[in-house]
């Protein structure tokens, strides 16, 4: 190809259509509208995952809710704080809407203590959300019945959670996943119906105050994010995507354009910015321009020739 | 319940990344320290908000450091922050040198508001709840309200002298028939009263009528302030301050629990507060 000519950065996230590999990790992008101050989100990025919302309106977790970690790291234990499907459609959608109109997709996080509760906010989401391009199925979420333990942990009970919300929609179903046994998760998601997979969750993790033998949060474990996490999402993201035929939206300690060729390499179709957004606001646009030149220096015509291209 | 209040009104400035660059940093307490920089948000910072800065120099700590001001020159494009070194962040910042270059978030959160009935203000700091206290002091100052203050600090050394100073030498409020009290405390006695602010403010406030109370400093003492406050029917604004990831309202991190249920967020729903709506 000719040494001025852009490549064609569209990506197609399991019937997401995003006009370039570039997304946003829920619960660190706010629903979008925090980041317009920075930058135009509605014309710069692929898509944008909102937070996660349930059925009913979540109090989250007390205070503190976050660390530091001096690692690269931080920690958080926030507990998906969010106003109810209802609540966030009313406060949201208009300007959600209005990103769809300037050619940005839109994912919203489907989140819930038990398969009612994901079915619930799935019909919601189903009935007042039209701006919607695509659903992301949190199953890191407690599951209440199980003491506690993620939705997801199993394959049995990631595919149960699938098999709940399948169903209750036509529009595409992303799954975030966490951080353990991804081949084997994802195949189960896969055979339920699952449109693409996304990947990592934070990673539990404790940090403890030695002062006062206090978590450093307000659990005892939370998730560790940042850019400590990347090797170990880019081996996952690599892992699953030679389980699965779905498309793959990596995530984890993306802080540049490099990081997310990685995950490309490694065999996402998409990318997610997450704790850097909150680091460096103008992170997820300027890995839209890292990502684009990168395309350009290896010379491809499209960046979808780049996925999974990591030679081994 | 869970808080989703609407966006601030549309002609507050929109929150953007600025470049900052040193033009001094000096120690002017105890372990308290004065940046003066130049950046372009200065002018776009109303009295208690903040800025969320990234220190330079360990990229093992990713989170910028969220940092309240004690005056922002708009003519100058100047902004002076006043610190107390405590962790790993903080000390990096005391030592940036003059002419370094990073960039602060902001403005962040909502700031100090006017008194919404006449009469006296009672301002009360603790340690560095000092400097947006200042802020606040000259926002009442220009807009004629008449206030007294009360500054406490462990011991003598930590108190920063020319915030003192410059809070004496604010002109009076307009109308106000007494002379304003700057009045300081310690914990050891070693400068001015020996106690809390909370122990002076009972004093004063048994003393001389006040409508409005702004206080910033350990949540201990504000908690002790809006006490006093509620039991006086004084109105109360109080500034907290909360462990911060983004400083915008993105990741939930500095929740702040309510007395109607549920959280607010510190970074965008204050850090000012009107005190009765916060579970102290």
């Amino acid at each position: 190809m000719s040494k001025d000519a852009r490549p064609r950065m569209a990506v197609n996230l399991g019937g997401i259509e995003m006009r370039n590999p570039v997304n946003t990790a829920s619960g660190t992008f706010g629903n979008g509208e925090q980041f317009e101050g920075f930058y135009d989100v509605g014309s710069t990025l692929g898509a944008i995952t909102c937070k996660g919302v349930s059925a009913e309106p979540w109090e989250g977790n007390p205070v503190p809710r976050l660390a530091e970690l001096g690692g690269s790291a931080i920690l958080n234990s926030v507990g998906l704080q969010n106003p109810g499907v209802p609540g966030f459609v009313k406060h949201y959608g208009s300007y959600l809407q209005g990103l769809r109109q300037k050619g940005c997709a839109v994912i919203c996080q489907v989140a819930g203590h038990s398969l009612e509760e994901y079915a619930r906010a799935m019909e919601l989401f189903e009935e007042l959300a039209p701006f919607a391009s695509g659903f992301e199925i949190n199953i890191s979420c407690p599951n209440i019945a199980a003491g506690g333990a993620a939705m997801g942990a199993t394959p049995e009970a990631a595919a149960a959670v699938m098999r709940t919300v399948r169903p209750l929609t036509t529009r595409p179903i992303v799954v975030k996943m966490a951080p353990h046994d991804v081949a084997e998760i994802g195949r189960a998601l896969e055979a339920e119906g699952a449109d693409a997979l996304s990947l990592i969750n934070t990673i539990p993790g404790m940090s403890i105050d030695v002062r006062t033998r206090r978590s450093r949060v307000c659990r005892p474990t939370a998730g560790v994010s940042g850019p400590a996490i990347h090797a170990v999402a880019v081996r996952m993201v690599w892992e699953c995507a030679k389980a699965v035929k779905v498309p793959i939206c990596g995530i984890g300690g993306i802080a540049c354009g490099e990081d997310a060729a990685e995950m490309i390499l490694a065999g996402a179709t998409a990318v997610s910015v997450g704790t850097a957004n909150l680091v460096d606001p103008l992170c997820a646009a300027r890995v839209v321009e890292e990502l684009e030149q990168w395309a350009c220096d290896q010379g491809v015509a499209d960046i979808n020739e780049l996925i999974g291209a990591f030679e081994c | 319940m869970t808080m989703e209040r609407d966006s601030a009104a549309g002609t507050a400035p929109a929150t953007d990344v600025h470049e900052f660059v040193v033009v001094s940093n000096e120690p002017v307490a105890d372990g308290v320290w004065r940046m003066r920089c130049h950046t372009s948000v200065a002018p776009l910072l109303a009295p208690g908000q903040f800025v969320n800065v990234a220190v330079p120099g360990d990229a093992a700590h990713i989170l910028r450091i969220p940092l309240s001001f004690s005056a922002a020159h708009a003519s100058s494009e100047t902004l002076e922050l006043v610190y107390a070194v405590v962790g790993e962040g903080t000390r990096r910042l005391s030592g940036m040198h003059v002419g370094d270059v990073s960039t602060m978030v902001g403005p962040c959160g909502n700031g100090w508001a006017l008194p919404t009935r006449g009469g006296r203000a009672l301002l009360v700091a603790g340690g560095v709840g000092l400097p947006p206290i200042v802020a606040c002091a000259r926002m009442l100052a220009e807009a004629f309200v008449g206030f007294d203050v009360i500054v406490g600090a462990q011991t003598s050394a930590k108190h920063v002298e020319y915030l003192l100073d410059e809070l004496r030498r604010m002109p009076p409020g307009e109308g106000c028939d007494c002379a304003r009290k700057v009045l300081v405390c310690t914990d050891d006695g070693s400068l001015g009263t020996r106690g809390f602010t909370t122990d002076v403010m009972a004093d004063l406030i048994a003393d001389r009528p006040y409508s409005q109370a702004y206080t910033c400093g350990p949540t201990p003492m504000m908690a002790g302030v809006a006490r006093l406050c509620e039991k006086r029917s004084i109105a109360c604004q109080a500034s907290l301050e909360r462990m911060m990831g983004c400083g915008f309202g993105a990741c939930s991190c500095c929740n702040v629990a309510l007395t109607v249920g549920g959280y607010a967020l510190c970074c965008k729903d204050g850090p000012v507060f009107d005190a009765r709506e916060v579970v102290w």
